[in-house]
């Protein structure tokens, strides 16, 4: 298989020096931007497999890249890279359309397998990220779109698990799936998390004091 | 520059003559750019002032020979004095434009230039002269005359309010600024303390202790936990929680056992005794994670459901055979199922080579 071509985003540039050494060869690092100015023209420009972008950059949230860059150039995945607790920015860069979320602490071998399933269009759920979805999604009150508003049994036992620290493979062999189809119930609680516009997002939102 | 009279008190810039960007001088130009406004709008307002009596006019011209450009230096005395005198024309003309009639004119503004005088040290005495003399004749020329009367208290007034109302609105800009000034300060204090309490201990402690890369790594979580915790508030977090006492949980094992404990939880509730049993069987099963499996991270995962709270203690360490295990060897027995048992919970443990996971569970309390 041919290396990914990756675009790494990201301010602090002892960070992207890291991470370029972290993943060796196994990835081929295109370009670099530290900032939502810098990386919009160069993703135009360099049409890359993956970017990994910061949560966080100096002007302003990292789903304001994907905002200006997705409707062009739709080949592009991205993939939210942060240290951020804050989990209304981690899912502001969900809904606009990131394909997952990992923490910095990420070990090499980890992030060089996040790039490739994110690359292959699967979702990549940190156990952080599936806390904050479990969380959006918590039972309680009617859903206004039942479709879209509320998780399957199946999609939530599948959450639980990444939460747990469980690895797809585990959560297949757990759950006697394929992996392939434990990636598609992550992948449709992906779509879920972009495209409901759940109530209970606003909830969520409001105890945390995010509105 | 605060005395210069060219400058109004609002906070406004100095206004200079505009003399490349003007029609004319420069003089609408300068003043649009000083206030901020359109330069149309400044020349239709000294055209209409033309009507009143050629107010407009007088006030263009002096405003030409007082404001000071741009490029050159200040204007000079003579020219100064000229066009404010140009001015108080053009103001006295204004103010009969609006039929205010000439026995109120004249000393108004004879009482203006007197307040004008009065700012400017070696003047003083002149401008308190030109001001009794103002207000004699007012009170000359409408005394008697009862219908005039009302005017004269209003009159006071309004001189009044010249001579302090500038004086009051500076004060009022000072305590603001000064205000914004101390609130800065405070909180510059404060972070600087809460950096030195955290932030330069742990540097000085990783600089000590940078041979040992388990510990260094140890401090550079605590740290970044705490910054955390003080950037990002979590409203659930507050007081005594499930939440709350599990991060605390987590930082202790952490700290004690030099192994990263990650914690991922939804959810939260009061902490009562039974709850409390619950965190702490939590805290022993990540202790023994991070001491006996040699794994390099432990997973927490705490959920409160509708009917119960599950907490997942996980490693990717060796495993054990918990058949083979004596039931204190690894605190199973009594620190974890006994207390969850007693608290009207359960534990159960699965271990194999992949590693070890501890599974608690506790009926919520109704």
């Amino acid at each position: 298989m041919s290396r990914r071509r990756v675009v790494l985003v990201d301010d602090h540039h002892l960070f992207r020096s890291g991470v370029r050494t972290e993943l060796g060869d196994a990835v081929e690092i295109v370009g670099e931007a530290g900032s939502i100015a810098e990386a919009v023209p160069l993703i135009r420009e360099l049409d890359p497999d993956v970017v990994l972008l910061d949560v966080h950059l100096p002007d302003g949230g990292g789903h304001a890249v994907i905002a200006q860059v997705a409707p062009e150039r739709p080949g592009v995945r991205f993939l939210a890279l942060s240290v951020s607790d804050a989990a209304e920015d981690v899912i502001d860069v969900i809904r606009a359309g990131a394909r997952g979320y990992v923490t910095k602490t990420i070990s090499g071998a980890e992030l060089v397998d996040a790039i490739e399933r994110t690359a292959d269009g699967d979702a990549v759920f940190s156990p952080r990220l599936a806390g904050f979805v479990l969380d959006a999604f918590r039972s309680g009150e009617a859903a206004a779109d039942p479709e879209l508003d509320t998780l399957t049994a199946r999609e939530r036992e599948v959450l639980q698990l990444i939460a747990r620290g469980y690895r797809y493979k585990e959560i297949a062999a757990r759950l006697h799936l394929s992996v392939k189809t434990v990636e598609s119930h992550v992948s449709a609680v992906l779509r879920k998390l972009q495209l409901s516009s759940r109530h209970e997002l606003t909830r969520w939102a409001a105890e945390r004091r995010l509105i | 520059m605060s005395s210069s009279p060219y400058r109004l008190p609002l906070g406004l810039p100095r206004i200079e003559r505009d003399e490349r960007g003007g029609a004319l001088a420069g003089v609408a130009a300068g003043i649009a750019r000083s206030l901020g406004v359109d330069a149309t709008l400044v020349r239709l307002t000294f055209a209409l002032l033309a009507f009143a009596g050629g107010a407009g006019v007088a006030a263009y011209a002096g405003a030409w020979l007082a404001l000071p450009t741009e490029e050159s230096s200040e204007p000079s005395q003579r020219r100064r004095v000229l066009g404010l005198v140009l001015l108080v024309v053009a103001g006295a003309l204004a103010l009969r434009g609006l039929g205010l009639s000439d026995t109120l004119i004249w000393p108004a503004l004879l009482c203006g230039a007197g307040i004008v005088l009065t700012r400017r040290p070696p003047y003083g005495v002149l401008g308190l002269i030109l001001v009794a003399l103002g207000v004699g004749i007012f009170l000359l020329t409408n005394g008697g005359d009862g219908e005039r009367s009302i005017v004269q208290p209003s009159a006071v007034a309004i001189a009044l309010l010249l001579v302090l109302g500038p004086w009051a609105w500076r004060l009022a800009v000072e305590r603001d600024a000064e205000r914004t000034a101390r609130i800065r300060s405070e909180e510059r204090a404060e972070m600087a303390a809460r950096i030195h309490d955290s932030v330069l201990q742990t540097l000085a402690l990783v600089q000590r202790e940078s041979r040992d890369p388990r510990r260094v790594a140890a401090l550079a979580r605590r740290q970044e936990r705490e910054l955390r915790r003080w950037l990002y508030p979590d409203a659930r977090a507050e007081g005594a929680s499930l939440a709350s006492a599990l991060d605390a949980a987590a930082a202790e094992v952490e700290e004690l056992h030099g192994v990263p404990v990650e914690l991922v939880r939804t959810g939260d509730l009061p902490l009562d005794e039974r709850v409390e049993s619950l965190v702490l069987a939590s805290r022993e099963a990540m202790a023994n994670a991070a001491e006996h499996s040699g794994a390099d991270e432990v997973s927490v995962f705490a959920e409160v459901r509708d009917d119960e709270i599950a907490v997942y203690v996980r490693d990717r360490g060796s495993g054990f055979d918990p058949d083979a295990t004596t039931p204190d060897s690894h605190g199973i027995g009594d620190s974890i199922r006994g207390r969850m048992a007693r608290a009207g919970g359960t534990a159960s443990l699965a271990s194999s080579a992949d590693g070890t996971e501890v599974e608690l569970r506790l009926r919520r309390p109704s």
